[in-house]
């Protein structure tokens, strides 16, 4: 093969990496938009009401007053409870309304507000566990727990083994698998899943201590400014008995008070039957496929074939410092977790200066593994094209570029369709991952109907149903493609 | 400068091995040049060297006004480039197995040089490249891909395509050394037609009938070095003992 031009692959690849531009700065005109992280899947305090969709708890009411009352253009910022930390650390969000428990640890990292609910933790067992009713019996047993909540380490203090789960429903269904022997959470989300689910699986085996938790919102400790403005909100709430009212509303008491939670009664956030649910999240998934799942996919698979096609030429140079460049790219990718790839862009760059938006910022990722995975197909059937082709191309004059562009890539484009096709289904699949770095997508449309209304079977199947179109709509395409490229094959 | 090519002091090894030990020749315009010689006498390189497919170690090239000496090239990168392209602009090519472009139709194979290299109007190009496939006997397969071809149409093609370029020289490796015997009447008969249009050849072969039909110069190539030059005379009446020993292997052969 001729040599060809390093300069210009390299302003090819720095143009790719450069396609998603960094997010713009905060704007410092009133009002200020104020971004809550909140998980959405956590009734009753954050969570999506069954009959309009929208966002709706206990927490998302409470963050509503204060934004008006401080003047702030509250925007809801759905994730995992887990990414929510490193979301506001990263300023992808400025508040936590999840119910964060104050402890010294996190007090130590985060500021917080004035508490707005008191709790007080239970734990739950499964009907037929009679030898745990207190924190004492947990010694040597088995909790779930989400991994970055409180009571994780109230049950790890009291010598339990933690299993983490990503909220409060899979846990319980652990529990009733008898995976695990416990669970320590708030009274109040238990009260609400035992009311919502109606089961009689799980019951409230006894109280995880004495201690009343505090509930506050959570800042950065550089955002001093916001904590005061909510501060100063929350005091006014509370004199005007808008705090109380709207934990009336979800509680039948007071929790915004100490000792609130222990007259807590709890109203079933969810009554729908299971054929319902389905049909009211059918198209909540619909949308989150169309404008989540698909265009992820669509974007992700052209940039990374983009760079797949740049890595492989650069695979197959005779410069040897590009080559070594994308062997170590290629490396990285295949040999690290697509998860840990999408962590690090979204939730790690930020530190070093680049903060994608998450779009942007899932789009980068899945295309750098797109890109790390297809690099060896492409250069694999770059490889097949018979050394005569480049030949042919030489002496009617072709320079490199014309060369690969008209004769090598259209025949190794035949050849790389078949196992392209596989890259593009686990890509397809893949793009539920970027739930967790808050993009809105298929997966995270049936999370947060499961959350609140504990029919996991059901709503899952469906999402896989989903999946399982699409994918096979894919494949039907692949025959007509690969008839159509290998048309001039005899 | 009567000479349309001129080929001084070429020199190329493959590692330890020399496979050209200095090879000389010249060719005026519209003339037949064969070469020929046992495998690994070098015929083949000297053929890639005028369109720089190998890079010669030392020698000139020249076809035409565009001459490359490889013992002292440009310096600068740039100006290598040029003259290699410059090299190449005056030669069409045709190889032993084709090497049409699979994908595109008979007619795309021709169109390709001239109108993505040369950059000629499209309207003109198609109607010579027609002109072309009439003139090597396939009117009609413009449509056609490669695959639906025989051996010795796959060929024609390949003669075609390196016409359609408006080359000085055509060269010529092995035309017809991978085709089945009963198809390779019908691509020399092409090139026959081409020698008599007085088009500059220069032709590897084994086909020493032919050979012996259509040279106005014959290239007797062994060891690296030209052994025996002369014309068509060389084919019946061999000065040299090598020669005579190759001759009759190949015609003992066919």
């Amino acid at each position: 093969m001729p040599p060809f031009r390093p300069l210009a692959l390299l302003a090819l690849v720095v143009g790719l990496l450069c396609v998603a531009a960094p997010a713009t700065a905060d704007d410092d005109a009133a009002p200020r938009v104020v971004r809550v992280g909140t998980e959405g899947v956590y009734p009753p305090f954050t969570f999506h009401d069954q009959d309009t969709h929208e966002l709706t708890g206990f927490d998302v009411d409470v963050m509503r007053a204060i934004g008006e009352e401080a003047g702030w253009d509250v925007q809801f910022v759905e994730a995992p409870f887990d990414s929510l930390f490193p979301a506001l650390d990263s300023k992808r969000i400025d508040v936590i309304a999840n119910q964060v428990t104050v402890n010294p640890e996190r007090e130590a990292r985060y500021l917080f507000s004035t508490p707005y609910t008191y709790s007080h933790g239970v734990i739950v067992t499964s009907k037929d566990t009679d030898d745990i009713t207190s924190l004492a019996d947990l010694k040597g047993r088995t909790t779930a727990q989400t991994a970055s909540s409180n009571w994780a380490q109230v049950a790890q203090d009291a010598g339990a083994k933690v299993q983490y789960v990503q909220d409060f429903g899979p846990g319980v269904e652990l529990l009733i698998q008898g995976r695990v022997d416990a669970i320590v959470n708030d009274n109040i989300a238990v009260l609400d899943y035992l009311a919502t689910s109606g089961t009689d699986q799980v019951k409230i085996a006894g109280n995880a201590g004495d201690e009343t938790l505090e509930q506050a919102l959570a800042f950065r400790k550089s955002d001093p400014e916001l904590q005061q403005q909510a501060d100063d909100a929350l005091a006014t709430l509370a004199e005007d008995g808008t705090l109380a009212k709207i934990s009336e509303k979800y509680f039948g008491a007071d929790v915004t008070v100490k000792e609130g939670s222990r007259d807590v009664d709890v109203a079933a956030s969810d009554s729908r039957s299971t054929p319902e649910i389905l049909q009211d999240t059918a198209w909540p998934m619909l949308r989150g496929l169309l404008k989540g799942t698909i265009p992820l996919t669509i974007a992700s698979f052209l940039v990374g074939l983009a760079i797949a096609v740049a890595a492989a030429l650069a695979r197959l140079s005779s410069i040897k410092v590009l080559d070594q460049i994308a062997r170590v790219y290629i490396s990285i990718i295949r040999g690290t977790p697509l998860l840990v790839q999408l962590f690090i862009v979204f939730y790690g760059l930020p530190e070093i200066g680049i903060d994608l938006d998450p779009y942007p910022a899932a789009i980068l990722a899945l295309s750098l593994n797109v890109g790390g995975y297809a690099a060896e197909v492409v250069r694999a059937s770059i490889l097949s094209v018979p050394r005569g082709q480049y030949e042919a191309a030489t002496v009617i004059g072709m320079d490199y570029w014309q060369s690969m562009r008209r004769i090598v890539l259209p025949q190794a484009t035949r050849i790389a369709v078949p196992p392209l096709s596989n890259t593009l289904l686990s890509l397809i699949k893949d793009t539920s991952l970027a739930s967790l770095v808050l993009v809105p997508e298929l997966f995270r449309e049936a999370q947060v109907t499961a959350a609140n209304t504990t029919e996991y079977l059901p709503l899952y199947a469906m999402a896989a149903l989903y999946y399982w179109v699409v994918c096979y709509l894919v494949t039907l395409a692949q025959g007509p493609l690969e008839r159509r490229l290998g048309r001039y094959a005899t | 400068m009567s000479d349309l090519i001129e080929v001084r002091g070429l020199r190329k090894s493959f590692g330890e091995h020399e496979v050209l030990a200095g090879v000389d020749f010249a060719a005026e315009a519209g003339t037949v040049s064969v070469l020929l010689g046992p495998s690994g006498s070098g015929k083949t390189t000297v053929l890639r060297s005028m369109n720089v497919l190998e890079t010669p170690d030392a020698g000139l090239v020249r076809i035409g006004d565009a001459s490359l000496d490889f013992g002292s090239p440009p310096a600068d990168k740039a100006a290598y480039r040029r003259a290699v392209k410059a090299l190449r602009a005056r030669s069409g090519m045709v190889f032993q197995s084709h090497h049409l472009f699979p994908h595109k139709t008979v007619l795309g194979n021709l169109l390709e040089g001239p109108v993505q290299v040369q950059g000629r109007d499209p309207e003109e190009a198609t109607a010579a490249a027609r002109e072309l496939l009439a003139q090597v006997g396939l009117a009609g397969r413009e449509d056609s891909y490669p695959s639906q071809l025989s051996g010795g149409q796959q060929q024609r093609v390949g003669i075609a395509r390196a016409l359609a370029l408006r080359p000085e020289v055509l060269l010529l490796d092995e035309p017809t050394s991978a085709l089945d015997p009963e198809l390779i009447g019908e691509v020399l008969a092409v090139i026959r037609d081409l020698a008599a249009e007085r088009w500059t050849l220069v032709i590897v072969t084994h086909e020493v009938r032919f050979a012996r039909d259509v040279a106005d110069q014959v290239l007797f190539l062994d060891g690296g070095v030209v052994a025996e030059r002369g014309g068509a005379e060389v084919l019946t009446e061999p000065r040299e003992e090598r020669t005579r020993r190759f001759l009759s292997r190949v015609l003992d052969a066919g």
